[in-house]
């Protein structure tokens, strides 16, 4: 276990330095001077470049630069906002929570509506039942997040006054946990980024339930006499659900990135807010420092799958 | 993936090309994607507005005659804007397609065909930037780069190109090996010529089906850059930026976003319908099993009025024959759907179990033994299997007319069956016990504990040790022999009487497998259960059966008492069967086996199927099928050297004319 945890951060290394460095050289690639470009182009006035300049050493070599960035990286100091002059580190520990518990949302939204239309899918294979939910997996499929997202506070919230239409309730509050306005303020954000996941896990877990129901074990079961439902519910489903782990995790990674549209949608403070933000006014301290937050958790998270993936199943835990 | 050369000539495409004209979901979403384009292209002659002309007096307003989807906040006609932010969406996509395309295929082939540090490398970058969400990315550089149609193309291309670069490397390196490329290689073929000509082509079914999900997700992606603001710049209309305005209206007109999110959807919608169609047609193969109605889940399907289509029985009769019959198979005929018909495996299967006897069910692998064992319970999955005609009795009903349900009650209570792999018949994920409680409180109402004591009971008859705590264990701690173990004790869980075993020996080592033979002979005979055995053993049939059938392509050849068999088997495919087994401590300088092959089920021959390896074959063999005959009492077999003048009611009878003993040929063996 151990030395799965220590080669998945060695690995990580690499993946790390090589994002950070393309995000750092795009801005060399940028036609004209870096400062005037991040301090809003032609239109700067000469204290605002200076200032920038100044601000992120940027008469100093390319590559010093990059290394005295890592260096503050590693002691998880990403800088200032250019914008704000706040700390970026100070703002990410204030944000990371509400973008993760936006991807735990989703993730629900996702199992709960995927794997059970994936088991029926599957275990209708071929007949009408399959094409219908397998269509519907497709629309799924195909509406963007961001559109989805739209739609919902457009009919939910605007139309039926079901939910806020934007805005945020956080866990914990000074008055202590307000657990029911965070799920309400959580639900559509998580469906309209959950869905796409389900379709995907949905396909997933189908796929995993055809191949499974061919099983010499599942055969015995039915030589046993066990209904339908206990074959695919029980024998079936918790083999099925061990490749339906795997696709998860990577699900995760891409819902990460949802969280960027989303959270703007429905103006969530997280992550993704913060990043489009700081892309809309150049914030090249803060662009970094998110990157490289989201290139953290996603690694976090495989190393999180391939856990549970030993867990699920016993044979990998003792070999 | 098929790999010869030939697959890519223009056959394959040819063949591939009807296939998706018959998948009516790829044909619909094409359709749509071609008016898409033509409305795009034609965007100025159709549109009767100017996209960014403002009718300011008529802002905001419905559709109508003249502003067929009405206008926006700007007094901008709606339609006109749609049309054009077609163009844009289209535009950026095919582009940044073709360009991922062009870097994509070169560094992927390369990668692929070289590995080494190379490929390392890519691996590498493509890692990194995989690990990265794509819409960080194209955020990433579209916000440094600055807003704006072209730096959108390049934030796109850097989100797409990994993955193709993956998909190229990954196809390439499969091929690389193959025989055709090795071949290209060892005449001296250039590199970059057998990358162009040899393994391009092959990626291209792939690359294709990639590309067309691929335009989807650029299609999303760019939406989304416009939607943030740093797409494609105002004024010019876009799907995404259509969004964001009406995004900023949301509260006062819904048309504004429905419009954009439409579109927006079905295209992506279209091309991902003509991903999977192209994926069906080029890289799956396209044949696919239809269900059928009456299909059920772990149930054979019994094709409607089959248990009538038999000659001189009635449905519902008693069924003749030797009074003690506890099984008693009828003119089986099974059948496996192939494409648009039915290729038939069992042919007219006669058999009989009597009370407390074992029966041994022999042949070649392929001749029915499996199929046969399995039809009894209804295992075989439906499709592809179906049950064309015949009658299974079992203690007087015929279960081919039972329903699922009526199917369960008798699976795992009266007739119990184990396979042919204990290493792979018991779940993975549950423990032993687990799996034998779940056998006994699926048939009778037990409280858990008393069924675990009787767990513990069957596993301690069985010869396992130490039960009590094998209960708690999974199955992969244990070795096969102490799995098959665990299996039978599972099938006696209810007191079955008859036990069907499917080469249950067969994966075992040979001293296990002597135990577990003595362990089904002495449960068979304490428990006076009947025992179906299949295998191509004759070895094993010799020592634990009493009475054995010969199966030879689908039909069974022959049948008598083990005793009989061995003293002298009349049928020759027998008889080539006895003398191919090995015995021991003959000197032999090659092994005995029958030559020729079995006849495959889509074309067997209209005679005898064993005709072409027969050794004493003629004429009147191959002209019509051979009948059985009953030479003695309950000896059938099916060969014209020992035809007797039957009609064929009496052969199905199986009772009447066993007049005419035939020992020309026992002398012979």
């Amino acid at each position: 276990m151990l030395p799965l945890i220590g080669r998945r951060l060695v690995l990580l290394v690499p993946t790390i330095l090589l994002v950070t460095l393309g995000i750092f050289s795009l801005l060399e690639l940028v036609p004209g001077d870096p400062a005037t470009t991040l301090a809003g182009g032609a239109s700067a006035t000469p204290e605002r470049i200076a200032e920038v300049r100044e601000e992120l050493g940027l008469s100093r070599p390319f590559l010093a630069r990059y290394g005295t960035w890592l260096g503050d990286v590693v002691r998880l100091d990403f800088g200032e906002s250019l914008l704000t002059g706040t700390s970026v580190t100070e703002e990410v520990r204030h944000r990371l929570p509400v973008t993760l518990s936006l991807v735990l949302g989703s993730m629900v939204v996702g199992i709960a509506l995927g794997v059970p239309v994936g088991v029926i899918a599957g275990a209708r294979q071929h007949g009408l039942v399959d094409r219908v939910l397998l269509a519907i997996t497709s629309v799924w499929l195909s509406v963007p997040n961001f559109v989805l997202a739209i739609l919902l506070v457009n009919y939910l919230s605007i139309g039926l006054g079901w939910f806020d239409a934007v805005g945020f309730t956080r866990l914990t509050s000074p008055e202590g946990l307000q657990v029911g306005d965070w799920l309400k303020s959580l639900t559509l954000p998580s469906v309209a980024l959950g869905i796409g996941t389900a379709a995907r896990l949905a396909r997933q877990v189908r796929a995993g339930v055809v191949d499974t129901l061919h099983e010499p074990y599942v055969r015995t079961a039915w030589a046993k006499g066990c209904r339908p439902l206990t074959v695919v519910g029980k024998h079936v489903l918790k083999n099925a659900a061990i490749p339906a782990v795997t696709v998860a995790g990577l699900l995760l990674g891409g819902m990460l990135g949802g969280t960027v549209i989303v959270e703007t949608v429905f103006a969530v403070p997280g992550m993704g807010d913060y990043l489009v933000k700081a892309v809309t006014s150049k914030d090249m301290p803060v662009i970094q420092g998110v990157a490289v937050m989201f290139v953290v958790a996603f690694a976090v998270i495989n190393l999180a799958v391939d856990l549970i993936y030993g867990w699920l199943n016993p044979k990998v835990s003792v070999s | 993936m098929s790999s010869t050369a030939t697959t890519h000539s223009a056959s394959h495409w040819g063949r591939a090309g009807r296939r998706l004209r018959r998948d009516p979901v790829a044909a619909v979403a094409c359709a749509y994607l071609i008016i898409v384009v033509v409305m795009a292209v034609f965007a100025p002659l159709i549109a009767q507005h100017d996209p960014n002309f403002q009718y300011l007096s008529e802002r905001l307003s419905g559709p109508s005659g003249t502003h067929w989807l009405g206008t926006d906040d700007l007094g901008r006609d709606t339609f006109a804007r749609l049309l054009f932010g077609a163009r844009v969406s289209l535009q950026t996509s095919v582009l940044v397609a073709l360009l991922a395309v062009a870097i994509a295929v070169p560094i992927g082939l390369v990668a692929g065909y070289r590995s080494g540090l190379v490929d390392l490398a890519v691996m590498r970058v493509t890692d990194a930037l995989l690990s990265v969400p794509p819409l960080v990315i194209a955020l990433a550089v579209a916000g440094i780069l600055g807003p704006g149609t072209r730096n959108a193309v390049i934030a796109l291309t850097v989100v797409v190109v990994p993955g193709l670069v993956r998909l190229v490397r990954a196809q390439a390196l499969a091929i690389r090996e193959e025989g055709y490329v090795e071949a290209s290689k060892a005449i001296g073929t250039r590199s970059n010529v057998i990358l162009a000509r040899r393994i391009f082509p092959h990626v291209l079914s792939s690359l294709l089906v990639q590309v067309s999900v691929v335009l989807g997700t650029i299609l999303v992606v760019e939406a989304s850059l416009s939607f943030l603001g740093l797409g494609q710049q105002l004024p010019h209309a876009s799907w995404g930026a259509m969004l964001k305005s009406g995004f900023a209206l949301i509260a006062t007109d819904a048309r504004l976003i429905l419009v954009p999110a439409i579109a927006i959807t079905l295209t992506t919608l279209a091309f991902n319908a003509l991903g999977d169609g192209l994926r069906d047609a080029l890289v799956s193969g396209g044949r696919e099993l239809h269900r059928r109605v009456g299909d059920v889940l772990g149930t054979t399907s019994v094709v409607p009025g089959a248990q009538r289509d038999r000659q001189g029985s009635v449905p519902g009769e008693r069924v003749q024959g030797v009074d003690d019959a506890v099984l008693s198979i009828r003119n089986l005929r099974v059948g496996f759907d192939s494409g648009s018909d039915v290729v038939e495996v069992l042919d007219g299967v006669n058999l009989e179990v009597h009370r407390g006897e074992i029966l041994g069910l022999v042949g070649e692998s392929g001749c029915g033994k499996t199929v046969t064992s399995q039809s009894i319970l209804r295992l075989l999955p439906s499709p592809p299997a179906r049950i064309l005609a015949g009658e299974i009795c079992f203690e007087g009903r015929d279960l081919l007319t039972l329903s699922p349900k009526g199917m369960r009650s008798v699976r795992g209570s009266e007739i119990a069956m184990i396979f042919q792999d204990p290493m792979a018949s018991l779940n993975p994920a549950f423990t032993i016990g687990d799996q034998l409680i779940e056998a006994q409180r699926v048939h009778r109402k037990v409280s858990r504990s008393a069924a675990r004591e009787r767990a513990i009971e069957l596993l301690d008859r069985v010869g396992i040790s130490d039960p009590e705590r094998r209960l708690e264990e999974y199955p992969h701690t244990l070795s096969g022999g102490m799995r098959q173990r665990a299996l039978i004790a599972m099938a006696l869980a209810n007191d079955p009487k008859l036990l069907i075993a499917d080469e249950p020996t067969t994966a075992l080592d040979v001293t296990v497998q002597a135990q577990i033979l003595e362990l089904i002979r002495d449960l068979s005979r304490e428990r006076g259960m009947s025992v179906v055995f299949v295998t191509h053993d004759l070895g094993v049939v010799q020592e634990l059966c009493d009475r054995v059938a010969v199966m030879y392509a689908g039909q069974i050849v022959e049948q008598s008492t083990v005793e009989q068999l061995f003293d002298g088997p009349l049928h020759p495919y027998t008889r080539a069967l006895l003398r191919s087994r090995p015995r021991l401590g003959a000197r032999l300088d090659r092994l005995p086996s029958i030559s020729g092959v079995v006849p495959s089920p889509d074309a067997m021959p209209e005679g005898c199927r064993f005709f072409a390896r027969c050794d004493h074959r003629e004429d009147a063999c191959a002209a019509a099928s051979i009948p059985t005959s009953e030479v003695a009492v309950g000896r059938i077999v099916r060969c014209v050297r020992h035809s007797v003048p039957v009609s064929t009611a009496a052969e199905l009878n199986g009772t009447s004319n066993r007049a005419a003993p035939v020992a020309e040929a026992m002398g012979q063996s």
